[in-house]
């Protein structure tokens, strides 16, 4: 066996389950559920293997695994201690498979979502809604026209999102004013999405047309010899 | 039931306090002992997060294996995924122990595996997904003639014309490009904004313990 032939198997698989997915195109078959839960396996595979050689192997050779190296036992010990927490919170997320102990296990999980919650706060904050309502302003400095048409679209935008309603004799609405400008603002976001979508359009074709490129050429090069 | 109330309490506690601490950390200067402490926690939360993927993939691993145990309907397909994800993590093991002599010498098995099954699968869906965009937005204009629809479907035009690269189509791609720097810039970054203060809000209400959803 040389890298050669290896490239060859490589390239029949890949032109397999290539035309296995695009068999969906004809409507939901066998072939198209086998390239599926192929993807599955090797996904749930790479997966494990992504965990364990990136995250928990570094973890555990530098604390439950970690060498003297001079340091004291009490460090070495703590060390060990701190090593054993991310496992012993896992091992929580288990009891989440009975009902009568899940509430065991969710104590592991708010520790996961107090940190995310923290710090989706703070990228929200600090990457987000400063740095674009920051642009949003100075591009009224940049070009006046436009840039009051960008300044109106984010906030008409924000209007359109946001809903407090009033009741008036017996029906729940909107003020006339809100109304008008959450109008505005569905024009922006209904332009918007369309942008977006023609995007993946676009995005989409173009992997589609490398893809058949990729395997028309080496139907070519097979047949070429 | 006293036992639960305990819980339900312990869990609320530990996402305020958690969740306050890594706040003051996270918004602290780098190099003080509440950043410190902050990029820590991130640390153990990443390690938690990793044990945490082991425990889904074991789970989904077991679901086959039992469905291949009781021969239910599509027991063949769980069989495939069963095997792939063992063959997958094999090759990564026989990689690492340097197996592979001759010719194949330094070879990384798993490496190639992951392009010609992977990414080819990966690759063949994204492709397929134009057929599905394409059909939708004729459906969209089949099913209901609205105004939003009917917007909708020429911003999806303009931009998808604009890129035409024909000199008589120069003034779509005029049109597409301020499409794209005023109006789409505008929308896209109301609705980012709006995602932020939605994210900031939800996350208030659970670190003030409005929201308790959290405890199971």
């Amino acid at each position: 066996m040389t890298p050669e032939n290896l490239d060859l198997i490589a390239g029949w698989v890949s032109l397999v389950l290539t035309l296995l997915v695009f068999s969906y195109l004809l409507g939901d078959n066998v072939l198209y559920r086998l390239a599926v839960h192929v993807l599955v396996g090797v996904a749930a595979g790479y997966t494990v293997i992504v965990a364990a050689e990136s995250v928990i192997k570094p973890w555990l050779d530098e604390t439950l695994l970690a060498e003297a190296n001079g340091r004291a036992e009490a460090t070495l010990a703590a060390l060990r201690v701190v090593g054993a927490v991310p496992f012993l919170v896992g091992a929580l997320l288990l009891f989440k498979v009975s009902p009568r102990l899940a509430p065991v296990g969710n104590l592991g999980l708010v520790f996961v979502i107090g940190v995310g919650v923290a710090v989706a706060i703070a990228g929200a904050v600090a990457g987000t809604i400063v740095p674009l309502a920051r642009a949003a302003g100075e591009s009224v400095g940049e070009d006046t026209a436009d840039g009051l048409v960008i300044l109106v679209g984010v906030i008409t935008t924000l209007i359109y999102f946001q809903f407090f309603a009033v009741a008036r004799r017996g029906a729940v609405r909107r003020p006339r004013l809100l109304r008008g400008l959450s109008a505005i603002g569905q024009v922006f976001v209904t332009i918007t999405l369309g942008a977006l979508y023609a995007g993946a359009i676009l995005t989409s074709l173009t992997i589609f047309s490398d893809v058949v490129r990729a395997q028309l050429e080496f139907i070519l090069d097979r047949l070429g010899g | 039931m006293n036992n639960h109330r305990l819980l339900h309490f312990l869990s609320s506690l530990t996402v305020i306090s958690v969740g306050v601490a890594m706040l003051v950390g996270l918004s602290s200067d780098w190099g003080t002992p509440a950043a410190s402490f902050a990029a820590f926690v991130l640390r153990l939360v990443t390690v938690i997060a990793a044990v945490a993927v082991f425990v889904g993939v074991f789970n989904l691993l077991a679901v086959h294996l039992g469905r291949l145990a009781r021969s239910e309907r599509g027991w063949p397909y769980s069989l495939l995924a069963l095997l792939t994800a063992a063959g997958v993590i094999a090759l990564r093991i026989l990689d690492r122990a340097e197996v592979w002599s001759g010719d194949l010498e330094g070879e990384q098995m798993s490496a190639r595996a992951f392009e010609a099954v992977q990414v080819s699968l990966e690759s063949a869906l994204a492709g397929l997904l134009v057929f599905f965009l394409v059909y939708a937005a004729y459906r969209l204009m089949r099913r209901q003639v609205t105004i939003w629809s009917v917007l909708f479907t020429l911003a999806v035009l303009v931009a998808l014309v604009g890129w035409i690269p024909l000199e008589e189509t120069s003034a779509l791609a005029d049109a597409r490009d301020w499409l794209v720097r005023v109006p789409v810039s505008a929308g896209a970054r109301g609705i980012l904004i709006g995602v932020g203060l939605g994210t900031v809000a939800a996350g208030v209400r659970v670190l003030t313990g409005q929201d308790r959803s959290i405890r199971g």
